[in-house]
């Protein structure tokens, strides 16, 4: 197959993620007419002001998040899998948001629990500051682990052990906090896409560039570590420094993702399968900007789902995701009988 | 050329007499008189020429941040009504960095706790609130008659605000609880140019000073005299009864709290719970823990310690004792079950299951120790029950 047989799929993807943009930005718990939507983005008379500021400063924010979060995580989810050769694997399998995750409860928790006085952290990006933290700590361990270890998947054991670990800190922390404290602990861990500021969108875009950047980058080694650790280093792959590559793509992506939107779960791991089914291809210059739209297109329609239009209530995000995805996955591969990877 | 001069001198007089404006602000700032804040260690109110300027020094548990909110009347007889003045004004505070500029008295308010309710209803103006999260909290009457009439809008659910209605709704202010930068709702709502106000009541440790948060919104409504005469009759009640029990020798024991899981939690010995149950004469056995916060504790120490208490206080939310013993035996070993000394403030209940002690208690710790007192030292109050009544069978 050349490049040009996927074209169709590919203006089929984009018209799709274009209807989905559409529609996230149209519904939501205020009911805003389609043309005052339209007439927000391209700056025209809106009939009211507030609509306008909803739309251009609240859910175009929002579904901007949504895009990059569901493209970066799908993006660290292939990456994850090829490098494991694992269809289990996803984007937290190094135990990214497992360190994310310990920071946001030292964070929350930690002052009732161990007496820490978190007021160095305070303010608007104190939460932000704490989730990095976490996960960058997690990563430099992962890195200093890689480097001594040769075998891929002894990396991919030790990254389920950094999970349990930390997630057994958070337990101790929570067992000993209080009711409220525990309460803004669970509402994070729920992930949100919205109320992000201008500023908080830009640099999670920048963080998002800069891992697609390496993923880019890596391309033609992830070719070759699908068919093993051995036949890549035959190939010519730089082994250990492409591995490393990939890791700190993955964690850029997922690390900055689950930052400032919490842990989000499922897409990561569903998406390159997702993508899979409907394009029959290895090649991970196909796959990759494939998965980028799938990922932005799912992420789409569960915000917009979990904005439960029109009401007053809104569902957490972390749920949603997996309560439309997986039975979607479920389905197509038992229509298909078999696993493509 | 010669209108480009005339153009620079006139902006010149200009920048000149704004200079000179400034100043005199800056002149009245030496002269604010501070109110008089007495029991809360949260915040204080000081009154300027123009202006009023309310500072929260404890928003929430230690914060480091000090929020300065100021106040600007509407039409103040006298020298406000020059607009000029007033837009002055609005520059120097917010070069003094204030992080709110509010027009008093506020005709629209978003409330986010329940506490925050009975001020606005003692003060009178309970009609400028039209949006809190989770309706089915409330319990006042008034209130809920507001909201079966679709006067108060449901913002949503729990914690989190939703941000599309607040947007929507643009009340004048939102006065919420919690620790700044966290929720990421309010960081939205105050970016769209709504402020967003911290109200550190449920930070204080006094019973007292909990209730003299009613001052915070008088100062929002400019009724500071109204919230002063409410709060000194809080005080004096609350005064008068502590002084008629501390005569009494007898100080029965008391136990607190109730399990969640395997894990006893209780108020410690700092908190306005335990404070407010030693002032109506009662001798609580945590008195000696450190800390505001609730204590967990395990079932065993818990039954070591107040298995012979005279008297068990708010055991969650039971209001049978039948339902205390078969959610656990543990429950029945304690002699205040045995003979039936078991109290709860959960019977007392709103419309929608909003418990009418959750809201309007902090706010009245004069009928809380009223209740205690009656509780514990029954010969003295003939007063009916306001929030407590014993357990059923």
């Amino acid at each position: 197959m050349n490049n040009n047989s996927y074209i169709p799929t590919f203006l089929i993807l984009t018209l799709v993620l274009l209807v989905c943009i559409l529609a996230n930005l149209s519904l939501g718990s205020v009911a805003i007419p389609i043309q005052d939507v339209i007439a927000s983005l391209v700056g025209s008379e809106v009939s009211k002001s507030s609509w306008e500021y909803i739309i251009v400063d609240y859910r175009l924010p929002k579904a901007i998040t949504a895009i990059i979060a569901g493209s970066g995580l799908a993006v660290s989810g292939l990456l994850m899998q090829t490098l494991f050769r694992n269809p289990l694997a996803g984007p937290f399998v190094l135990g990214i948001s497992s360190g994310a995750s310990l920071g946001v409860a030292l964070y929350i928790l930690g002052g009732t629990a161990l007496g820490l006085s978190t007021a160095l952290l305070s303010g608007k990006w104190g939460l932000i500051i704490a989730a990095s933290v976490g996960s960058f700590l997690v990563l430099l361990m992962v890195i200093g682990v890689a480097t001594r270890v040769k075998d891929t998947m002894a990396l991919l054991i030790i990254g389920l052990m950094v999970g349990s670990l930390t997630s057994a800190v958070v337990s101790v922390l929570a067992y000993f906090s209080k009711a409220e404290e525990l309460q803004r602990f669970v509402f994070w861990s729920f992930g949100s896409l919205g109320d992000l500021s201008w500023n908080g969108v830009g640099i999670l875009a920048l963080c998002f560039a800069a891992g697609l950047v390496l993923s880019i980058a890596s391309l033609k080694s992830l070719d070759s570590f699908l068919l093993g650790d051995a036949y890549a280093k035959t190939m010519g792959t730089r082994f250990s420094r492409s591995r490393l590559l990939i890791i700190i793509a993955t964690s850029l992506l997922a690390g900055s993702i689950t930052a400032f939107a919490g842990p989000i779960a499922f897409i990561g791991l569903a998406v390159p399968h997702l993508i899979r089914q409907v394009i029959n291809t290895t090649r991970h210059i196909i796959l990759l900007p494939a998965v980028i739209m799938g990922g932005a297109i799912l992420m789409l329609i569960c915000d917009t789902i979990a904005q439960v239009p029109f009401s007053e209530f809104t569902l957490p995000i972390n749920a949603i995701s997996a309560m439309v995805g997986a039975p979607v996955v479920i389905w197509l591969l038992v229509r298909k009988k078999k696993l493509l990877f | 050329m010669k209108n480009t001069t005339l153009f620079l001198v006139g902006l010149l007089s200009l920048f000149i007499s704004c200079k000179e404006k400034s100043k005199e602000v800056k002149n009245n700032e030496s002269q604010g008189i501070s109110l008089s804040i007495d029991y809360a260690n949260g915040f204080s109110i000081k009154q300027y020429t123009n202006h009023t300027i309310i500072t929260v020094t404890e928003a929430f548990p230690g914060a480091q941040k000090v929020f300065k909110y100021a106040l600007i009347p509407r039409d103040s007889s006298g020298n406000n009504t020059d607009i000029e003045l007033s837009n002055t004004l609005e520059e120097t505070l917010k070069s003094q960095g204030v992080d709110a500029i509010l027009k008093t008295p506020l005709n629209t308010v978003v409330v986010t706790s329940t506490t925050h309710i009975p001020s606005l209803e003692m003060l009178g103006v309970a009609e400028t609130l039209k949006g809190f999260p989770n309706l089915d909290y409330i319990s006042s009457p008034l209130s809920r008659k507001r909201i079966a009439n679709k006067e108060i809008i449901d913002l949503g659910q729990n914690e989190s605000l939703n941000t599309e209605l607040t947007i929507e709704l643009r009340p004048e202010a939102i006065i919420s609880f919690g620790v700044e930068g966290e929720n990421k709702s309010l960081n939205s709502v105050e970016r769209a140019g709504i402020p967003v106000l911290y109200n550190g009541d449920w930070v204080e440790k006094d019973p007292l000073g909990k209730a003299e948060w009613i001052k915070f919104f008088g100062a929002l409504y400019g009724k500071e005299r109204e919230a002063d005469s409410i709060f000194n009759h809080i005080k004096n009640n609350y005064n008068l009864i502590k002084e008629q029990i501390a005569a009494i020798e007898n100080k029965p024991t008391v136990l607190s709290g109730g399990m969640f899981k395997d894990i006893w939690y209780l108020p410690k010995g700092d908190s306005w719970q335990a404070k407010v149950l030693e002032d109506a004469g009662g001798n609580y056995l945590w008195s000696e823990t450190e800390g505001a916060g609730s204590i967990a504790l395990s079932i065993e120490s818990v039954l070591e310690k107040g298995q012979q208490a005279d008297f068990w206080i708010a055991p969650g939310q039971y209001t049978s004792y039948a339902k205390l013993a078969s959610d656990n035996p543990a429950y029945a070993q304690f002699d205040a079950f045995k003979n039936k000394k078991v109290y709860t403030f959960a019977k007392y209940k709103g419309e929608t299951g909003g418990l009418l002690y959750y809201e309007l208690a902090p706010n009245r710790p004069d009928l809380v120790l009223r209740d205690l007192a009656k509780i514990l030292h029954p010969e003295m109050i003939t007063e009916a029950f306001t929030f407590f009544d014993t357990l059923d069978e």
